[in-house]
């Protein structure tokens, strides 16, 4: 990532995720910046998952967090490739650890018929 | 597809859109009520939802992103699981209502039971959607709809004073009766720009996979086919008001909406009245569950859309699914659907503001919308709209308290 400026706050935070293939695995939970006193902040990793909503919105976060299962991936930001309307990934939801939601209801949606139509 | 069909087709979908139980419901009782008073208050609400479809419509096209996930980028997360909890609410109430009115049609015109129509509605929706593309449910149910066009006959038939019908398109207040009036006004322009129309709009925009040539398309559905839309509420509130205000009938049944086809046209018309009820009731009925698993699924950033099949969209599958079995739960309970609608859109004025506000921030993002940012038409319209949709969130509320949900 390099080139033009963007705000991170408008246009990183909450925007959706893409993999390398296009398959939406999950939006931009919160992020995570590091840099000491002095230092320029950085925006290390992405963090992703139901897990990190108590951390964005309190008691509300944490009830509709501990609802979604409470999952957290951290996504290192060297793993991002373009930020757009949604922030488009280098590899596969799979190998990144995301999406798991889904694959995971997956089998029981294939044992209707008609699931693959 | 040739480009003429494809915009036949749109705009066909969105007649079927746009009238829905909240529409039969509100635009004729006000007619039974007010007879040809309020007409000017359904011109409100179409331009309102034209504008606000085309943006969300632009919006979609142009970023491929829906409305719910400008109101996660714009107003916050927290903001966010508000206007989420409170969609979900209303549009399960919606659903619930819609299949309802689904059930009441086809009891009409079965004569079955209505408990078990319920149950054989929710299952046969779930069959349709499961086994059929988007473009065929929006194709199917659109021109099932279109039978809903036998209003536009019935409300000419009844002869009304066409002098009056004018009177009723100049904005005024009534000098009666002024808080059911203003129910209705709210009523009326709640139903009209229910959000979950421009929730299903734009998410059905990338459904089917439009870009920024598709945006002459989008402005069309949204022009013409709302504007259809609109033309079929004229004609429920004119047959509500030539009809029963002068037999002093105020109708509490989806039937006796139906009924007033008969009048005037016999049999036919009675048929035609509610198979196109059947249709659009039943359009509504997709467009809220799928309202309800797009929020869901962009809120959450999971895969979505009815284009991938339910193995790659597992998720969002299972959410449409559990709304269906939650409404009939709903419906079980014996509620009166009708009864149901008028708290359903009521509620829904309310979560208006958290479902605009973001659509205009986000079609006025440069960085999001390049060249296809808001022009200045659009803004104009769209911050008039977004005081007129405030005035109505905050009046909504009192008005149903203070008139008893429209009883007194």
């Amino acid at each position: 990532m390099s080139g033009k400026e963007i705000d991170i706050g408008l246009h990183v935070l909450d925007h959706q995720l893409l993999d390398k293939d296009g398959r939406r695995c999950g939006n931009v939970d919160d992020l995570a910046i590091e840099g000491g006193v002095g230092e320029v902040p950085e925006v290390v990793a992405i963090l992703c998952g139901p897990g990190y909503w108590g951390q964005r919105a309190g008691l509300v976060g944490r009830l509709a967090g501990w609802i979604g299962g409470g999952r957290k991936v951290r996504v290192p930001w060297s793993e991002v490739c373009k930020v757009d309307s949604a922030v488009e990934l280098k590899r596969g939801a799979t190998e990144l650890g995301l999406g798991r939601g889904d694959d995971r209801v997956r089998p029981y949606m294939d044992k209707i018929p008609g699931a693959g139509r | 597809m040739s480009k003429a069909l494809g915009l036949g087709l749109g705009i066909i979908a969105a007649i079927g859109g746009f009238v829905d139980i909240g529409d039969l419901v509100f635009n004729v009782a006000a007619g039974a009520t007010f007879g040809y008073q309020l007409l000017w208050v359904i011109v409100i609400g179409l331009i309102g939802i034209i504008v606000y479809s085309e943006m969300c419509g632009r919006v979609a096209a142009v970023s491929g992103r829906a409305v719910f996930d400008a109101i996660r980028e714009r107003v916050g997360f927290k903001g966010a699981v508000v206007a989420l909890v409170s969609s979900e609410v209303v549009n399960l109430m919606t659903l619930a209502a819609e299949l309802g009115g689904v059930a009441i049609a086809l009891q009409l015109l079965s004569g079955l039971p209505y408990r078990w129509l319920i149950v054989f509605a929710v299952v046969a929706f779930a069959v349709v959607i499961w086994v059929t593309t988007f473009e065929w449910i929006e194709r199917i149910f659109g021109f099932g709809g279109l039978c809903m066009l036998v209003f536009a006959v019935v409300a000419v038939k009844l002869g009304p004073d066409w002098g009056q019908v004018g009177a009723g398109f100049v904005p005024h207040i009534a000098h009666t009766n002024s808080l059911l009036y203003a129910y209705f006004v709210v009523g009326i322009l709640g139903t009209a720009m229910t959000p979950y129309e421009v929730y299903f709009y734009s998410s059905g925009g990338i459904e089917d996979q439009w870009s920024p040539k598709d945006l002459g398309l989008n402005r069309a559905n949204a022009i013409l086919g709302y504007g259809l839309g609109g033309t079929l509420s004229f004609a429920l509130m004119i047959t509500g008001g030539a009809l029963f205000l002068s037999h002093g009938i105020s109708p509490q049944h989806l039937g006796t909406v139906a009924l007033a086809a008969e009048q005037p046209l016999g049999q036919v018309g009675l048929l035609l009245a509610l198979v196109g009820i059947l249709f659009a009731v039943g359009a509504a009925s997709i467009d809220t569950v799928f309202a309800g698993a797009y929020n869901l699924a962009q809120f959450c950033g999971w895969e979505w859309g009815r284009y991938r099949n339910p193995r790659g969209a597992p998720r969002f599958a299972l959410t449409w699914l559990v709304l269906l079995l939650l409404a009939l739960g709903i419906l079980m309970t014996g509620v009166d659907p009708v009864a149901l609608t008028e708290y359903a859109v009521l509620f829904s004025v309310v979560a208006l503001p958290l479902t605009y506000v973001p659509i205009l921030l986000v079609a006025n993002d440069k960085a999001y919308m390049g060249r296809y940012v808001n022009g200045r038409f659009a803004n104009a319209l769209g911050l008039i709209y977004l005081v007129v949709i405030m005035i109505v969130a905050l009046a909504a509320i009192p008005l149903m308290i203070l008139t008893n949900v429209g009883q007194n």
